[in-house]
């Protein structure tokens, strides 16, 4: 099925970006790459949370940083609401009647830093939602079915790496074998994965974003598959502590 | 077939459709009237997500290694080619399938399963999923309760579309992706409830289900506060 590869495909037109900054790949390539494979002029990501004070992270030109912090100040806008709603705000076009209402001041100002058509993408994995990946067109755009579903999948990648930001963040050799490893397909056989990183709640007393920074980074570590390791912790052959190295048990279920 | 259950099936579906409810609580609600009617062993709804890969929304027992049979079907197994396919498969008997998928075969007979039914969830042109039904005893399917087996899985399909989001977006496989974003939310609610309460995945689903609906909550609103730790929940985490 060619959607198969989406996500390869994803990753590899990110990379490309960071290898054309000499950089390792972050958040901001996925910004790049996504403005040079979808119809829209920028992009933004901001750095988004329930309990602390929001941020913008990067963009790719002035009227996607205008964007990001109008949004951000005003505290509306679609940035704003897929945030709060946790799904995708797809407004082809700002000129909009109804527009006007949902965000009177943002849709105004947005239309004069020269946005025309905004397209937000929550960054999300159930619980753990760090960010908002913003896209934005001077024309009315709309995104056809394949357009949107490369859009959600570069929001997907942006999630995975403002979580290994973080764990760049606490420093340590994991980070070197994060860039190396790129990224698993987190997609067909993901259940475990999740009740995993719910189980590292508790074992390690975290949040659920450092509990999911913590299976990943033990995978890597291990070179195991992130869905192998995830097995191993649901069927109580694996169990984290707060201050040992995680340790296998012989007590299966 | 129960007439009596049949119309009361749905009516208690239509009732929770036309209320504030959360979505995969009803799926779960749909695929326990599926084993309660139609004899089914086990059942289960997977949706596809913007890869094409089947994901689970909901099924009748949330045990690992139900999960598993259902998931393994991304490689082989009856509820991919009904995705594939958009038509039903019908396995009245699946040891006679073991040169057609042998892993799967295999996988769902030490599940006590032998015969496995799977049903397309189709929107307009579109197959967004499937509802697969597990039978322990091989043996033809009735034909009424297939019938009725389609209905439950247009119900499903409908049930995409109305979960209430404030500003909803009209496109497809976004819905789509929101949905199965809410069956992650659901996934590490539940392994965080399984660890404390030192509980399985299935007693952890529905102590947060009994939960919710006692506190008339949609739960995945309850699941969000529960991983957040965003408010006390008394009885919940003892």
């Amino acid at each position: 099925m060619r959607s198969d590869s989406r996500s390869d495909r994803i990753q590899v037109l990110v990379a490309e970006q960071a290898a054309l900054r000499g950089a390792r790949v972050g958040v901001v390539d996925v910004c790049t790459a996504a403005v040079v494979a979808l119809p829209v002029g920028g992009a933004g990501v901001s750095a988004m949370s329930r309990t602390a004070a929001s941020h913008p992270l990067c963009s790719t030109d002035d009227i996607s940083e205008q964007l990001e912090e109008l949004q951000l100040t005003l505290g509306e806008g679609p940035c704003v609401d897929a945030f709060t709603h946790g799904s995708a705000v797809l407004t082809p076009d700002l000129l909009t009647g109804a527009l006007q209402d949902r965000w009177p001041v943002f849709a105004d100002a947005a239309l004069e830093a020269g946005a025309r058509a905004v397209f937000a993408f929550p960054l999300q994995m159930g619980a753990i939602s760090p960010g908002v990946l913003d896209l934005y067109a001077d024309i009315p755009t709309v995104l056809d079915t394949e357009q949107l579903a490369d859009a959600l999948a570069f929001a997907d990648l942006a999630t995975l790496l403002l979580l290994d930001a973080r764990i760049d963040e606490t420093g340590g050799p994991v980070d070197r074998a994060l860039a190396d490893r790129g990224f698993e397909d987190l997609g067909g056989y993901r259940a475990e994965i999740d009740q995993a990183t719910g189980i590292l709640t508790v074992q390690l007393g975290v949040g659920i974003d450092e509990a999911f920074v913590r299976l990943r980074a033990y995978a890597y570590m291990q070179g195991h598959r992130l869905a192998d390791v995830a097995a191993d912790v649901v069927a109580h052959r694996l169990r984290f502590s707060p201050d040992t190295e995680p340790r296998r048990t012989d007590e299966e279920t | 077939m129960n007439q009596q259950l049949l119309a009361k099936t749905f009516v208690e579906l239509a009732d929770n459709l036309v209320a504030d409810f959360d979505l995969i609580d009803f799926l779960r609600l749909l695929t326990d009237r599926c084993v309660g009617m139609l004899d089914a062993s086990a059942a289960g709804v997977l949706l596809a997500d913007r890869d094409g890969k089947l994901r689970v929304m909901a099924a009748s027992d949330e045990r690992v290694r139900l999960l598993e049979l259902f998931q393994l079907q991304n490689d082989e197994g009856p509820c991919l080619e009904c995705f594939r396919t958009g038509t039903q498969v019908a396995v009245p008997d699946l040891t006679r399938e073991v040169d057609r998928w042998p892993h799967f075969v295999t996988a769902a007979h030490r599940s006590g399963f032998g015969a496995v039914h799977a049903l397309p969830m189709r929107l307009r042109d579109e197959v967004v999923g499937a509802l697969n039904l597990f039978h322990a005893t091989p043996g033809p399917f009735d034909p009424v309760g297939t019938l009725i087996a389609q209905a439950l899985a247009d119900v499903a399909t409908i049930s995409l579309l109305q979960q209430r989001t404030t500003h909803r977006s009209t496109v497809l496989n976004e819905q789509l992706q929101t949905a199965l974003n809410s069956r992650v939310l659901i996934e590490q609610a539940k392994g965080k409830l399984a660890e404390r309460q030192n509980i399985d995945m299935e007693q952890a689903f529905t102590t947060l289900r009994g939960y919710a609906r006692a506190h008339n909550r949609r739960l995945s609103d309850l699941a969000r506060a529960f991983i957040d730790n965003s408010e006390p929940l008394p009885g919940l985490v003892a």
